[in-house]
């Protein structure tokens, strides 16, 4: 499986796969050195601007490999949010056979 | 009260027309979505669903960003270093959270976190832990708007010398007029204006602030002058591990990384999970709603980080303060004392903006789980939408009042911080991981945690030491004790009482598809065919 798949089925993408995770690495990532990056730039520290700079890829990367697959699971969703939300309010008015 | 001496800030008419232009502004917000506030609860608590991303990213950052924000940051930065950075890095949760539990949490359509609990779990159980957790919530949020209006008196004691309670007061009063007429449409749109004014001025107000002190050589070279060089190093620890709770050792570090990045696949192990709970379900797809999580602590990150070096330049100029009171306002005094004239107005209407913000969102999300989970739920299910809206107004302003009273009883922010981000989450922060990834965790075991966290959290660190039975221990030391202990109350409820109904997990699973141990239950929904494209919708 590409890491940087593009095309989805919406089965495909309601599971959780590698690219959920890699998106997960990356975009931690990219926290931890934009946090310490910054600092050490704004100090003029050669150290910092290369954690910077390392955190702009980290960031591009966790939006490539999850971008893809983020557009095709919502669009799927969102056909079947209309029922659920219906369902959703019965629940909460305690009605039905599930409303505790 | 042991605080930071008054200071003698002239305002000259620029000055207060650019506050009076913000708060302007502010209360226009309310009166343009007036009308669409009232539509319905789900209006008057998430827009209407139907957010692009970058707003309510605005409103993550606009949230986070409180007047007590820069205090707490100031703390631990002034007293450790950059070291100290890693105690704001709990925001770091949102990282994995994006693609994890915000996900989840989208998909069940849960209006607050009370209410999914009540759609993750079945019985009696459910029903107690959502009443519990609105109740909890009501309060918490009432305590939040409490800390935060402390803030506010604090620095306009220190600005003004007015007496403590009305900055407590005046503030969070303007704020309440247009989340009280508009709800969370003002709230949002209120954000992203404040977002991005608070944004501009903690920019401006740290670059001035460094150059004041000499610019970034001028810190670095007067730190190794002071012989605290060590002070400009994030990974400069006391040691791997040891128990002196006065310093930082590199199990407090490894502490603060696996709660914020790994608690993201959890939900309701952080107090922030709670509006940004309100900030995901606002949004409009599931892909908005994981990028306006992202985002929102990203932008927090980066404030952080030119916070931090302000605090630093703040530290060299005043190197010697020892009382946590005076150094958690040297941010707001590098703006107030070195800002020119006809600035000042401008950094105030900024502390403005970023107090208003805060408030905003724990005045409607207090609301939100007072209406939705207690009033709606509870009392009067049958309630018509505008029944709803009206109670939801009648319960902003309830929480107003009660913020009142607690605000005038707080003294030092940085503790109470500490206690309530980190230790007070300690015991239900696995729990909170395992209601989402186990299947087979229950209410009843959820439930157990909290109560006992409750108590021990209490215990350990702030009674048992006042009474000498326990000494004063270090931060790491005690999150992974109370973690223990907790563990030893909600592992047995969760084997000793019932799995939850069978049907009942069914459905939640095959709408929200949590990750992790759901083995059965995936293996019945396959078998029902509810997993495909075609499957699953009521």
């Amino acid at each position: 499986m590409s890491v940087f798949k593009t095309e989805w089925t919406a089965d495909d993408a309601d599971r959780w796969t590698i690219h959920d995770l890699l998106a997960c690495v990356f975009g931690v990532l990219a926290f931890f050195l934009v946090t310490v990056g910054l600092a050490g730039s704004i100090l003029l520290q050669p150290w910092g601007f290369v954690c910077l700079a390392l955190s702009m890829v980290f960031t591009w990367l966790t939006f490539k490999v999850i971008d893809p697959k983020l557009r095709t699971l919502s669009a799927a969703f969102e056909k079947k949010q209309a029922g659920y939300l219906e369902d959703m309010e019965r629940h909460n008015r305690w009605e039905g056979d599930d409303a505790g | 009260m042991d605080q930071a001496a008054a200071v003698s800030v002239v305002f000259t008419p620029l000055d207060w027309l650019w506050v009076i232009l913000l708060i302007s502004a502010m209360i226009a917000c309310g009166v343009v979505f007036y009308r669409l506030g009232k539509r319905s609860e789900a209006d008057f608590f998430l827009a209407g669903r139907g957010l692009p991303w970058w707003l309510p990213a605005t409103s993550v950052y606009a949230t986070h960003t409180a007047t007590d924000t820069p205090m707490w940051i100031c703390g631990t930065i002034y007293k450790w270093g950059m070291r100290g950075i890693w105690f704001p890095f709990f925001t770091a949760w949102t990282a994995i959270s994006a693609f994890v539990s915000t996900r989840i949490f989208r998909r069940s359509l849960a209006m607050s976190q009370a209410e999914w609990q009540n759609l993750r779990y079945s019985g009696l159980g459910a029903e107690l832990l959502r009443g519990w957790l609105a109740g909890w919530q009501t309060f918490m949020n009432m305590f939040v708007l409490a800390w935060v209006s402390a803030a506010m008196g604090k620095i306009c004691t220190y600005l003004f010398a007015w007496p403590n309670w009305i900055g407590v007061v005046a503030f969070t009063s303007i704020c309440a007029v247009y989340v009280l007429v508009a709800g969370y449409w003002g709230v949002i749109m209120a954000d992203f204006q404040q977002g991005v004014i608070s944004f501009l001025v903690i920019t401006l107000v740290s670059v001035w602030g460094i150059s004041v002190a000499g610019g970034p050589s001028g810190i670095v070279s007067r730190l190794g002058e002071i012989g605290e060089s060590a002070r400009l190093n994030p990974f400069h620890f006391d040691g791997f591990w040891g128990l002196d709770p006065n310093l930082f050792y590199t199990a407090d570090f490894v502490t603060l990384l696996i709660m914020s990045t790994l608690g993201g696949i959890g939900m309701g192990n952080f107090i922030d999970w709670y509006p940004e709970a309100q900030r995901i379900q606002s949004a409009r797809t599931i892909r908005d709603a994981s990028y306006s999580i992202w985002a929102g602590g990203f932008v927090t990150l980066i404030r952080n980080s030119v916070w931090a070096v302000a605090i630093l330049a703040f530290f060299v100029m005043y190197p010697a303060l020892e009382s946590e009171a005076q150094y958690e306002m040297g941010w707001f005094r590098l703006g107030f004392e070195h800002l020119p004239a006809g600035m000042i107005g401008v950094f105030f209407a900024g502390i403005i903006a970023i107090h208003l913000s805060t408030i905003s969102t724990h005045l409607n999300l207090g609301a939100l789980y007072a209406t939705r989970d207690l009033y709606h739920h509870y009392i009067n299910p049958e309630a018509s939408e505008a029944t709803l809206v009206r109670v939801g107004r009648i319960n902003t302003l309830l929480l107003l009042l009660g913020s009142f009273l607690l605000g005038l009883t707080m003294q030092s922010i940085t503790s109470w911080l500490i206690f309530a981000l980190w230790l007070q989450a300690a015991g239900i922060w696995i729990p909170s991981l395992l209601q989402v990834i186990w299947w087979r965790f229950n209410s009843w075991a959820y439930l157990s945690s909290w109560i006992a966290n409750l108590v021990m959290s209490w215990l350990v660190v702030w009674v048992l030491p006042a009474l000498g039975v326990l000494p004063e221990l270090p931060n790491w030391l005690n999150f992974w004790l109370l973690a223990g202990l907790v563990s030893l109350v909600y592992l047995p409820v969760c084997f000793f009482t019932k799995a939850d109904d069978r049907e009942h997990l069914l459905r939640y699973y095959v709408q929200a598809r949590p990750l992790g141990f759901w083995g059965p239950i995936h293996a019945e929904a396959e078998r029902r065919g509810l997993l495909t494209t075609q499957g699953g919708a009521s």
